[in-house]
């Protein structure tokens, strides 16, 4: 590994730390891309640090591929527009890839798997395991990413079209469908496990109404505004019923 | 819960709030986590993991794409168990996932006006970033993740003390079975929420043939046990 990009990689972990409405990633951008740009003269190191800041919004896994490109664009010698338009294709589609990949994949497969294990008994077990399993993932993506930025450069569109990617987003879809429904029933028996029967059907009920309730799109209701509805309801009902 | 194991769990909360966003997104700010740990802190792992897998269910609503606004589960997750680990059985969950939700929306609306802030902060420096002055890119860097651990620390101790404060409010006007419909309705409203957002990430598309032999395979186990 070379050191500067171990650098970059670790700074990466942070890149969200300054999110804010203005520039998005763009601070944290600049604060990882940093390392990479040391070997350059004084002045295009500050105009690339300049340009790092600026607005820029994607996955923050994926963010890297961005990192290493626009850094090896800035050795390269490639006209400032230039870079800045690689920047800004980029956002898209990191983010498109990354949502895919990561939020609506990896994420819940490995979540649906740790539920299934609590729901099973495992415990601790399912935990740790959650964590070290979601973070081989989360840690290789986050190396690949920057890695294949560095080595193609302004060409790095043709690492988002790596087999791996495609592969991978193939088998999550239908592996986090198989242990997010699996997870669900036994989640349900896991968490009903210690009411008695009345209390059973009445959790049938409330999840069959709130179901509901979610589903009807007019009503714009959101799980913590259904959670807190619920809750209140519980609690006059609780309150009355002695 | 002794001063210490507080001490312990607004760390936890601060880490797992910093988790979220900031760093280093290793999601160990999942409730599941979150609610684990914080249960083997205070010696109650069993409601730590009830408690984990309920708010898992209540994240399963969100997907944190880009600018989007959401609640804050995973400080909320650790102020519920500290909650209920106040209580036992049904009133422990009734009570905890009562102040989580309550928690989870304040911390949600807290990394709203961070975010604001980050903004203000980065504008008032705009001439300094143009120029591509590398002391303020980091310094704004770092000021940000201490402004995000502050906040953390602040939504996870709100939650803390919430926790105390309806704890005395509740036990004193709850029965068993009045605390039972209370961890009942919150225990619906999650397994609601987790289902409609799963089924909105499988969508309408060939998957969910996928999720209907998992849902049988849950089921099938359910029975077998």
């Amino acid at each position: 590994m070379k050191p500067s990009l171990g650098r970059c990689l670790l700074r990466l972990f942070t890149v969200q730390g300054s999110w804010n409405y203005e520039r998005m990633l763009g601070i944290g951008f600049g604060v990882a891309e940093e390392p990479l740009l040391r070997g350059l003269s004084p002045e295009a190191y500050r105009t690339a640090m300049a340009r790092g800041a600026h607005f820029f919004n994607a996955h923050p896994y994926l963010c890297g591929m961005a990192v290493g490109a626009a850094a090896r664009a800035e050795h390269d010698g490639v006209p400032a527009d230039q870079v800045e338009r690689l920047r800004t294709a980029l956002c898209g589609p990191l983010g498109s890839v990354g949502d895919r990949l990561v939020w609506a994949g990896w994420l819940p497969l490995n979540s649906g798997l740790a539920l299934a294990g609590i729901a099973l008994g495992m415990g601790w077990w399912a935990v740790v395991g959650f964590v070290a399993l979601y973070n081989v993932g989360h840690v290789g993506l986050r190396w690949w990413a920057l890695q294949a930025g560095w080595t193609h450069g302004l060409r790095v569109v043709d690492a988002l079209r790596h087999p791996f990617l495609r592969r991978a987003g193939a088998f999550l879809a239908p592996a986090m469908a198989i242990a997010t429904g699996a997870a669900l029933p036994l989640t349900m028996g896991y968490l009903s496990g210690p009411f008695p029967g009345w209390a059973r059907v009445l959790l049938a009920g409330a999840v069959g109404t709130g179901v509901l309730l979610l589903q009807w799109r007019r009503l714009g209701l959101t799980g913590i505004r259904l959670g807190l509805g619920f809750a209140a309801i519980g609690l006059i009902v609780g309150l009355v019923w002695r | 819960m002794t001063i210490e194991q507080g001490g312990l769990l607004l760390v936890w909360g601060t880490l797992v709030g910093l988790d979220l966003v900031s760093m280093p997104q290793a999601m160990i700010s999942r409730p599941l986590v979150a609610g684990a740990l914080a249960g083997a802190m205070l010696g109650d792992l069993g409601t730590g993991l009830q408690l984990g897998v309920i708010f898992e269910l209540f994240q399963y609503d969100i997907l944190p794409m880009g600018a989007v606004r959401y609640p804050e589960y995973g400080p909320a997750t650790v102020a519920a168990v500290g909650a209920a680990h106040a209580s036992t059985g049904a009133l422990g969950v009734a009570l905890g996932v009562v102040v989580g939700l309550a928690t989870g929306l304040l911390g949600g609306i807290s990394i709203h006006f961070m975010r604001r802030a980050n903004a203000w902060a980065v504008r008032r420096h705009s001439d300094a970033l143009e120029r591509g002055d590398v002391s303020v890119i980091v310094r704004l860097h770092v000021a940000s993740m201490l402004r995000d651990a502050a906040r953390a620390a602040l939504v996870t101790g709100a939650g803390l003390a919430l926790g105390a404060g309806v704890h005395a409010l509740l036990v004193s006007g709850l029965a068993v079975r009045g605390a039972m419909v209370v961890a009942v309705a919150v225990t619906g409203a999650s397994i609601a929420a987790g289902t409609v957002g799963i089924l909105r990430l499988i969508g309408r598309g060939p998957d969910l043939r996928w999720f209907a032999a998992g849902l049988l395979g849950g089921a099938a186990g359910v029975w077998l046990r």
